[in-house]
């Protein structure tokens, strides 16, 4: 880690945490002893941690497990509801698209059994005078 | 009269030269020893629940939701600041590990995989609610810091007496307050280095930051939130 003088921010976090070795903590302490400002910061922020360390550990309602069993259950309840849905509207999902699929053949042959339809289409462009 | 070493010397005389011989320990350095073992622990435990889950075994998914469910419940109460929310979403992470754990490959740590997912919900719900305006709408819970019974135990129960319990309560919300109105990602790394006590290594792994950057960003949230609390400070 570089200088304290550097990197002060980094420094007071490991300090504060007790995360420096020996010999680091010896460095920022004497960096400290010269700092009046750093010190007042530091002084500072450890009110505010010893402030937000006696925060209360929120615990889990007592009935956390069973109502997060309950929504499992329900989710899949409603998955395999929807899986039966899917299954049951696949034949008539089917029978549609071949329904679509013989209305536009009939469609196309009944065009080709129009024979003067062909014709205009096959006619060349009269040549303009 | 001369006595043979370790054979007629009490126990507690022997214990002390012991003692003596051995050259003197960092008091830090057994910290981190006791924490390293607390944490092997934690993941043998977790390591044969997640075995019995892929099993088939439903109660370990039980198991495992109680291991849990304070510390993922304690992160998203303090992260939305809202009862109400912090059970839904605690619930919601724990339905993303069900539905998930067939596709964990085990490489790390199940505590970490957990924590990954439980702040990246934490992440999308707080932007979903920003675009909704739910911190404007909704104050922090104050009820559920008075009205925990004994399940928790905070500010309030440093200070003795009734009334100095009440102020005790009311400063406990006051800080959850300011801390539920800093920056998510500062509100998220004060949560988990300062209120739930994770090492720099395990928050390292559950965000991905660089050692230098998590540093300068805690030191950051910190000054933000110690702005914030002056009043309290003293």
């Amino acid at each position: 880690m570089v200088s304290p003088q550097e990197h002060s921010a980094e420094w007071m976090t490991a300090y504060l945490d007790a995360e420096l070795d020996p010999e680091q903590v010896e460095t920022y302490e004497a960096f400290l002893a010269d700092s009046p400002q750093a010190r007042a910061e530091l002084e500072d922020l450890r009110k505010m941690l010893s402030l937000v360390g006696g925060l209360a550990q929120a615990a889990a309602p007592e009935d956390f497990y069973e109502k997060l069993h309950r929504r499992i259950r329900r989710k899949d309840a409603l998955s395999l509801d929807s899986s039966w849905l899917t299954l049951m509207t696949l034949p008539f999902q089917a029978l549609s698209i071949l329904v679509i699929l013989a209305i536009a053949v009939l469609y196309m042959m009944a065009q080709l059994d129009q024979p003067g339809e062909l014709q205009r289409e096959a006619a060349p462009p009269s040549a303009q005078p | 009269m001369t006595r043979a070493a370790g054979t007629e010397a009490p126990l507690a005389e022997q214990a002390a030269n012991a003692d003596a011989a051995e050259p003197s320990r960092d008091p830090a350095e057994d910290e981190r020893d006791t924490a390293e073992d607390e944490r092997d622990r934690r993941d043998l435990r977790d390591r044969r629940l997640l075995r019995r889950m892929r099993t088939g075994d439903a109660r370990a998914f039980e198991e495992l939701v109680r291991v849990y469910q304070d510390r993922i419940f304690g992160l998203t109460f303090r992260m939305m600041g809202n009862r109400q929310e912090a059970e839904d979403l605690a619930q919601e992470i724990f339905m993303t590990v069900h539905r998930a754990i067939a596709s964990y490959r085990g490489d790390g740590r199940f505590y970490t995989w957990l924590y990954r997912i439980a702040t990246n919900t934490c992440k999308n719900r707080i932007k979903y609610l920003k675009g909704r305006n739910f911190h404007r709408s909704v104050p922090v819970d104050e009820d559920a810091e008075t009205d925990r019974g004994d399940a928790t135990q905070g500010l309030s129960s440093r200070i003795a007496g009734p009334e100095a319990m009440t102020v005790g309560n009311r400063l406990e919300a006051a800080i959850a307050q300011e801390l539920s109105a800093l920056d998510p990602e500062h509100r998220l790394l004060i949560v988990l280095r300062d209120v739930q006590g994770l090492s720099y290594h395990e928050i390292i792994k559950i965000t991905g930051l660089q050692e230098g950057t998590l540093k300068s960003r805690l030191h950051r949230a910190r000054l933000a939130l110690k702005d914030r609390l002056q009043a309290h400070l003293g």
